[in-house]
This record gives C-alpha cells, sequence and structure tokens, in this order.
C-alpha cells in the first residue's frame, strides 16, 4: 500500500520534437500545434486556468488512438483525450503538455438495437447527437449535463443530469466500453449483455476515472423508450426551506418523478433574466417532470402537487406543449450561463455537493446562509432528488482576495457534503480541483486509488496529475 | 494443518469455540452450493467483530496465509470453497442490521445478514431490499456483494452493484477501507463497483449499506402461453422493444413446465410449448395500463393464452412453479448442469433455437427456466452421470452454448459468478489483454494473491488448458432452497 503514482515533468523538447514529427508523418493536417488550436484545448469550462498541449491530434479509429497512445508509452510523453471541452474541474488542461487526443471527429453512432434497447456509439458522439439520430425510433437517451457534452466525456466524467433521479447516471447507463489502455492495447469491456458476473468490473472502473486509466472510445449505452406521457410543471416557494423539503417527502413517498430540479431565487433571477422566462418571480422555484403513462404521470402529478400545496407552494404552472417543455429545460440547462451572465467580466465556476437525501435540507440551508454571509454571487441550482446540487461561484478574475473567498466558499461545500456522508463531486468528477477533497472523502481508499492508477498506468502518462493525487 | 506457532497466534485472537481445526468440525465447510468441488481446510476462523477480522488479516499476510471468505454457503461457483493450505474466514457471526434511515432510504447491515432478512426488519416502514436472488431466504448479503447476485427483480431494479451504496471492507493487509459512501455518487474511481462482484478476491466485506425502494402499492402477474419456443422468444424482445421494463420476466419451456407442474400444482398450461410470467408493479392505475400494453403486445406475438392473477394469492401461485424450477427438475433426471450464459435479447430465438437443435443431436433434454427479461439463461442439461458418456456429452453440449452466448455478444455468468466452476470459460469471454488487466487489479490489492486464490480469473497458463465441471443432484446441499 505504499505505491504512489510516477511524479511528472514536462517530457523533454526532443521527445516532443519527436512525437509532433512521428504524429505528423502520420496523421498530417491531423496532427495540429498551432497556438490558437493549443489555446482551445487547454482548459475546459469552469476556472479559466490554461496549461497548453504540445500537439493536438483528432484520430478516426480505436487502432488511431492505440497507435497514437503506444508512441506516448515508449517515449513517456503525456496523453490528455479530449471531447468537446465542457468539463468543469480542469479535466483537460495539459499540466505536463504532451497529445491532446480529440475525439470529436470519431462520431458515429454505430448501432441502434431498439429490440435490446441499446446502442453502441463512437466517444465523439454528443448527448444532442445521439437523441437527434434516435429521432424517430420511439426510444432516447436520458443523461443530460448541462452542456452538450460527448459519450466519451460523459462517460469518463460519470456524468449525470436533470434525469438521475428516474434513470440514473452513466454509472448506471453504460453497458460496456472499448478502452485504448496505457501502452496502446485495445480492450473491451462489459458487453450487450444485460449482466454479467464475469471478472472484475472494468466497465465501472472505467466510467468516471476521467481518462487517467485508459482512453474510452467507444461505449454502449442503455435506452429507454420515449415515455407515453410527458408532464412538466413550475411551483413557487415562499422561501428554500419549504422547497427543499417538499423534494424530501417527494423522494420519501417514492413518487417516481423523472426530474425535480431547485433554483433559489438567485438562480431564478438569473433565468428570467437570461431566458427571458415570463410570468414566474424570482423566488425559490422547483422544476417537475413527470414520465409514464397518461394516468401514471397525471397521477404522479397529482401527488406531488398535493405535496406542494402542503409546503406553501405556488399552483402549477404547467408547460403541456412540447415546446413550452423544451423552453423550460432549456433555461434549466442554460442556468450555468445564466448565471455568469448576472456579473459580465467576472468568471466562476460550480460546486458539486451531493448528500444522503435525508441531509439534503441541512446542507442546502447551511450552504445558502454561508454563501450569503460571504458576499459573493452564487447562485444555487440541483438535481435535488438524488441530493445533488451545485452553487455557481463568481468571482472577479483580476481580483486574487476574491478569487480565493470563492475557493474558501467552494472547499466548504465539498467539506460540508463529505461530513455530512455525502461527497464532494455528485456528477462533475474531481479533475484537479477536487484532489484534496477526495483524500478527506475517501482517507485510506486514496492510496488504493493510487494503488490501481499505478497498476493500469505504470508510467503515468494518462491524463497526468488528475484524480489521482501523486 | 496448521502450524503451531501459528494456531497459537490466532487463539489469541480467538476464543476455542470461535477457532476450528479438528476434521469434524471443518467438514460443514468443505464445499458450498457447488458440491463437486470439495477441500478441508486448515482451520475454520469464526470472527464476530471487525478488529477481529483485522487482526486475523495481519496475521495470515504475514504468514503468507490464504483466506477464503465465507457467508452462508450457497455459492453456485465455488466461490466459498476452501483452500487446503488456509483458512475459511466466516462471517456468519456478523448478523446485526445496525441502522435503517427510511428517510434517505437505507440500511447499514453486516454481512452476515440474510438477503430477505433486510426485507423483513424494513418492511415497518414500507420499504424493501430489491435484489431478490431465488436462495433469498438463505444467502447473506455478503455473500451477494461479493458476487453481484441478481434476481427476478432485477431486470427492473437493477442487480446488487446498483443496490449497494457503501461496502465497508479488510483488505489482506489489515487496513480497513470503505468503499463508495452514502450519497448517490462518490468520488474517485468507483471502487464500490470493483469490490461488488469481485468474489473475495479484493478485500473481505465486513459492513454494508444498502439502498431500499418504497414497496410497490401493487403487483400483478400475466402468465402467457406459447405454442412455440421461438416465437415466445420473439415476445420477450417485443415487450422490451416497446419500451417497456416489466418488474419480472421470466420463460420457461415446455419440459420445465412439466416437471414444475408435477412439483407444485400451479395449473400451468401443459401443452404449452413455452410460458412467460411477466409482472408488473406500480400503482393500480400505472399496472393496469402496463399490462393492457402487455396483453395486447402479446397476442400479436401470438400468444394462445393470457391469465392475469386476480388476486395476491393466484400472483404469488403463478410465481410458485418458478421458484421451485430447482427442486421440481430433481424429479424428472437423476442430474443435472446449469449453466449462467446470458445474452442480449434480441438473441433469444437464435439461442434458444440453437438449444433445441443440440438437444436433440446429443440426445439429452433440456430444460429452460430463465430471466427472459435480462436474456440471462439457466438450460438444465439433464443426463445421468452412470450412464456411459453422458458426463462428456454434458459437457460438450454445455461448451456449445456458452461458446454461442459469447460468439453473440453475451457473457459465460450472468449471475452465479466465476468461482472455480466458469474459470476455463472466462478463457474463452476474456483475451490475454484483458486478462492482464484483471491480474494488474489483484495484484494492487492483493499482491501475494492470499484472498480466496485460484478462483474468478484464470491464469493466462490455465487458459492453455480446458475442462469442465458439473452438478449432480446427490451431491447438492440445501437440495430443498429455491435457486436461480
Amino acid at each position: 500500500m505504499t505505491a504512489t503514482v510516477e511524479l511528472r515533468a514536462r517530457p523533454s523538447a526532443t521527445d516532443v520534437a519527436d512525437i509532433v514529427a512521428a504524429l505528423t508523418k502520420d496523421y498530417g493536417a491531423r496532427a495540429v500545434t498551432t497556438a490558437a488550436i493549443l489555446e482551445q484545448h487547454g482548459h475546459g469550462e469552469g476556472l479559466a486556468d490554461t496549461a497548453l498541449p504540445d500537439v493536438v491530434v483528432f484520430p478516426h479509429t480505436n487502432e488511431e488512438v492505440a497507435a497514437i497512445v503506444r508512441l506516448a508509452h515508449l517515449t513517456r510523453v503525456p496523453v490528455i483525450a479530449f471531447g468537446v471541452g465542457t468539463s468543469l474541474e480542469g479535466h483537460v488542461a495539459a499540466l505536463y503538455g504532451g497529445v491532446c487526443l480529440d475525439l470529436s471527429q470519431m462520431n458515429r453512432v454505430l448501432e441502434v438495437s431498439a429490440a435490446d434497447l441499446d446502442c453502441r456509439v463512437q466517444a465523439g458522439v454528443t448527448r444532442e447527437q445521439l437523441n437527434a439520430e434516435l429521432k424517430g425510433t420511439g426510444l432516447f437517451f436520458p443523461i443530460d449535463p448541462g452542456a452538450n457534452a460527448t459519450i466519451g466525456g460523459m462517460a469518463s466524467t460519470r456524468a449525470s443530469g436533470t434525469n438521475a433521479v428516474r434513470y440514473g447516471t452513466m454509472r448506471e447507463n453504460v453497458l460496456g466500453l472499448t478502452v485504448v489502455t496505457a501502452d496502446g492495447q485495445i480492450v473491451k469491456t462489459g458487453g450487450r449483455a444485460r449482466k454479467s458476473s464475469a471478472g472484475y468490473d472494468l466497465t465501472r472502473l472505467f466510467v468516471g476515472s476521467e481518462g487517467t486509466l485508459g482512453i474510452i472510445t467507444e461505449i454502449g449505452l442503455r435506452l429507454y423508450g420515449i415515455p407515453e406521457s410527458i408532464l412538466a410543471a413550475v411551483c413557487q416557494f415562499p422561501d428554500l426551506k419549504s422547497a427543499v423539503d417538499t423534494v424530501i417527502v417527494a423522494m420519501q413517498m417514492g413518487i417516481p418523478v423523472a426530474r425535480i430540479e431547485l433554483l433559489d431565487d438567485v438562480q431564478m433571477d438569473a433565468c428570467i433574466k437570461y431566458s427571458k422566462l415570463e410570468g414566474l418571480a424570482s423566488k425559490p422555484t422547483l422544476f417537475f417532470e413527470f414520465h409514464g403513462t397518461e394516468a401514471g404521470a397525471r397521477e404522479q402529478s397529482e401527488l406531488m402537487q398535493a405535496i406542494t400545496d402542503g409546503h406553501g407552494g405556488s399552483a402549477f404552472e404547467w408547460a403541456e406543449k412540447p415546446e413550452d417543455r423544451t423552453r423550460l429545460w432549456k433555461a434549466r440547462h442554460a442556468a450555468y450561463y445564466a448565471a455568469m451572465a448576472l456579473a459580465p467580466g467576472k468568471q466562476g465556476f460550480a460546486t458539486d455537493a451531493c448528500v444522503p437525501i435525508s441531509r439534503l435540507a441541512d446542507c442546502v440551508l447551511e450552504t445558502k446562509a454561508d454563501a450569503d454571509a460571504s458576499g459573493l454571487i452564487a447562485p444555487i441550482v440541483g438535481h435535488v432528488g438524488d441530493g445533488n446540487f451545485h452553487l455557481v461561484v463568481l468571482f472577479d478574475p483580476n481580483d486574487p482576495l476574491e478569487r480565493a473567498k470563492a475557493e474558501d466558499l467552494a472547499k466548504r461545500v465539498s467539506l460540508r457534503a463529505i461530513a455530512m456522508g455525502g461527497t464532494c463531486t455528485g456528477e462533475h468528477g474531481i479533475g484537479v480541483h477536487k484532489l484534496d477533497a477526495l483524500v478527506a472523502e475517501h482517507g485510506a481508499a486514496v492510496e488504493l486509488m493510487k494503488s490501481i492508477k499505478r497498476a493500469l498506468d505504470p508510467r503515468n502518462i494518462l491524463n497526468p496529475g488528475k484524480t489521482v493525487p501523486p | 494443518m496448521l502450524d503451531a506457532t501459528f494456531h497459537a497466534e490466532l487463539a489469541t485472537i480467538l476464543p476455542p469455540a470461535a477457532l476450528l481445526t479438528a476434521a469434524e468440525d471443518t467438514k460443514p465447510y468443505e464445499c458450498d452450493g457447488l458440491t463437486l468441488f470439495r477441500e478441508t481446510p486448515a482451520a475454520v476462523l469464526l470472527p464476530e467483530n471487525e478488529a477481529q477480522v483485522v487482526a486475523i488479516l495481519k496475521l495470515c499476510h504475514a504468514a503468507r496465509m490464504p483466506v477464503v471468505a465465507r457467508g452462508a454457503g450457497t455459492s453456485l461457483s465455488g466461490g466459498a470453497l476452501p483452500n487446503a493450505q488456509g483458512v475459511v474466514l466466516s462471517l456468519a457471526k456478523f448478523r446485526k442490521i445496525l441502522a435503517i434511515d427510511p428517510l434517505a432510504r437505507t440500511a447499514v447491515v453486516q454481512p452476515g445478514v440474510r438477503n430477505q432478512a433486510i426485507s423483513e426488519a424494513t418492511a415497518p416502514y414500507g420499504l424493501y431490499y430489491a435484489p431478490d436472488p431465488s436462495s433469498q431466504i438463505a444467502c447473506s448479503i455478503g455473500g451477494n456483494v461479493a458476487e453481484n447476485a441478481g434476481g427476478v427483480h432485477c431486470l427492473k431494479y437493477g442487480l446488487t452493484v446498483h443496490n449497494v451504496c457503501r461496502v465497508r471492507g479488510v483488505l489482506i493487509t489489515g487496513e480497513t477501507v470503505e468503499f463508495g459512501g452514502d450519497s448517490l455518487d462518490s468520488a474517485g474511481y468507483d471502487l464500490l463497483a470493483l469490490i461488488t462482484g469481485s468474489e473475495g478476491l479484493l478485500a473481505v466485506i465486513t459492513e454494508i449499506t444498502v439502498r431500499l425502494l418504497p414497496k410497490p402499492r401493487y403487483a400483478q402477474a400475466a402468465l402467457v402461453a406459447f405454442d412455440d419456443l421461438e416465437r415466445a422468444g420473439a415476445a420477450v424482445g417485443a415487450i422490451i422493444g416497446a419500451g417497456i421494463i416489466p418488474a419480472g420476466m421470466e420463460m420457461m419451456d415446455q419440459p420445465a413446465i412439466r416437471a414444475v407442474e408435477q412439483f407444485v400444482h400451479a395449473n400451468y398450461p401443459l401443452d404449452a410449448q413455452a410460458i412467460l410470467l411477466v409482472e408488473s408493479d406500480g400503482t393500480p392505475e400505472e399496472v393496469a395500463a402496463e399490462m393492457a400494453d402487455i396483453q395486447r403486445l402479446m397476442t400479436d406475438a401470438g400468444a394462445t393464452e393470457i391469465r392475469l392473477s386476480k388476486d395476491e394469492a393466484q400472483r404469488v401461485l403463478f410465481w410458485s412453479g418458478r421458484k421451485a424450477a430447482f427442486s421440481a427438475m430433481g424429479r424428472i433426471s437423476p442430474d443435472y448442469y446449469c449453466i449462467d450464459g446470458t445474452i442480449p435479447r434480441a438473441a433469444l430465438p437464435r439461442v434458444l433455437r440453437a438449444i433445441e437443435g443440440w438437444s436433440a443431436e446429443y440426445g439429452l433434454e433440456c430444460a429452460n427456466v430463465f430471466h427472459a427479461g435480462d436474456g440471462n439463461l439457466h438450460p438444465l442439461i439433464l443426463f445421468d452421470a452412470n450412464r456411459a458418456g453422458e458426463i462428456e456429452k454434458t459437457i460438450a453440449f454445455g461448451d456449445r452454448i456458452l461458446a454461442l452466448c459469447i460468439e453473440v455478444g453475451g457473457t459465460v455468468t450472468g449471475e452465479h459468478g466465476v468461482g472455480v466452476e466458469k474459470l476455463n470459460a472466462m478463457c474463452g469471454q476474456f483475451n490475454s489483454a484483458e486478462l492482464i488487466r484483471f491480474h494488474a487489479i489483484k495484484n494492487a490489492f492483493d499482491a501475494h494473491g492470499l484472498l480466496n486464490p485460484g478462483k474468478a480469473v484464470p491464469s493466462l497458463a490455465r487458459c492453455a488448458e480446458f475442462g469442465r465441471v458439473h452438478v449432480t443432484r446427490g451431491e447438492l446441499r440445501h437440495p430443498d432452497l429455491p435457486r436461480f
């Protein structure tokens, strides 16, 4: 248990020149070193801290990915997998330079099997693209992080979204993977069978490993039938506590709500302005969606209205037409951008606490008080049905004191969630920003994670410096 | 035989009654549910708290002593088969339910708690634990986690891995580690998933937080008959393809129906070539709507008869035959060999047809009783070990089924685990690059290979060889226990 991950430095200039030359020879215009492209690949969303790769390459096949990784493995040059760069915790920053493997051109839906309710896609397919290609099959893929991320990136960060309370996260919805290992071999994990007891669960080990254990190139996914009936509604509350208590009671009763989203007064104010939502006040608000048969969805919504009534909630505002529903959820998905628009010129990042539902009220209310006391602009939005919520913390990038204050607030959010039996990250992952919180959360298990990293990537070339502390 | 010094050291940790070394005391532990394999351990240890487990593992680690953890001993793949040079570490005394949090819908339990006891204890809160292996009245939750156990209702509610959120375990070094956490997700690598289904090779489990579900308000079952096996297989695809995930969807073919009907008298249609049992749960309105869809789909799929359960007693009666299938089979054949291959559902008609063909080719009857919704087959090849050549034919038949399962994109074991039984079949499913990763992970947890050695993942060398085993009725333990 003393194994540590091999410490890294940037590769030597000679090694970089060699690998750039080799990649240029093999991939021509698909190996790029221009400043603008390097800059674009040096950061994700969230904190703008940038660390440039030495070269960006755009592979098209599993075999090309394997060949590139073999090359890097030979010379111990870092390899960082990149989808569309929407991750929030600095996952794609090339801390030690190296090769950025941009998988966005591996964007084919390889197979859709309606009878099995599954599909297989390349890593660069985005979630919106997948659902567009599923049109007409009567099926959909529910996981919907705010950004239009790639499926590969979503698998790598174990992403979730507004539907997780009903459909689970990427953990539950990835059936199998094709992965290129650190030494450039192509392995397949899982399969199309719905369950397997054969061997260790490598599928779930790679899901959420943030490109540090292997490069995910193909993903088998579960799909779902589009529900016969979808009802969406909005309910506003006099105070935050009433809204959160509503959620807790609904979960306790086991109402199979498909989406239940909390927006605090500040976030509602931001969304009303940014997405031009009409007829709603800047008050703590819940967005609901009910899926099922006609009778089932209606019954769920009636049960929910009874609970909100008991907590001082307003009458439901229904979004009955599909376009109204789309507008509502677009507004929700744009919450991060709406929050950023509250203070132009400021930067922001999102916290990602997730706690057991029995601690949700304590955690949200303490966090709200903490945010208010900090004097920072920090709206709350979250998938509260599964105990996950975000604080979008804004700060002035030119004011180091304000940035420090923002980072302190975020740290307190993580530690508060951990102290309540929860996690510092429900869906965004660790990246570079939550390494300390990971240790606080997992203690001895972090040593095991390091051992696993060392076992699967002994040369520490895969996304070095992320996910597990050195 | 234990070395005297080692024995003395163990005796400082455990009272004499918890440290068994005499042959008559260790004999009950010589096998699990897979009785073809037997081994006498050097000792059986029965700790009653985590501190003792830690001390035992530290001692075994220092002495390089193999350790096989054991729950209720109901494994069907030899997961708890002792190691002749090692000790059996029984978790049988870890039987406490430590906490129930009805608001968070979780329970903290010790590994020796029976699966069903969790649902019984949480019933007053209107909650239950969803995974329901057929042996749930006897099997322990620790064993369920170790094997990633399934059951009839995992089609809708997931396997063990989907229904636990935190596991506490002790590594071979004696270090205690928490895997996962109490909330929806947990930061970093998914060690919880790695531990679940690791068959006791990575850690000894001492505590588990399970997720609980609210009991569905209403459940109804449909018994659907077909005059053609392939058509029944296609009907499964029709339901799933319509986007309906029933609470359970099980299939039995004619040999199975006949065997079971003689046994439980559930009034199954004896002339049917196959029956499907389909369950729907939820609110009465949801169930009614789903059942209407299912009836329509089944009629379109060529069902010859559809019976809906009229009340709870009839629903239970419908299921009684399915649950008793294992015991019933023993009445019609001296021996049988159960396969656990799992396939994508759309391949069901093709695989069932192939099995039917091979059954005729080998002259061996094969009864199919299985989790159709998951594509988890349980073909039971019926044979008589006393008849010359039948074992070999059975083995060849089973090999072909598993090879076909792999070929259509499936797996050699859906829920019973690899244990010692399917080590060879693993060689067909995984290539050396994949097996190397498995060994690398084992090495990261247990560098000396002391936890449950020789199970779950075949050595690369072993994959050069091939053999197979079977289960015989005469040697089955707990023969009365419902299985599969």
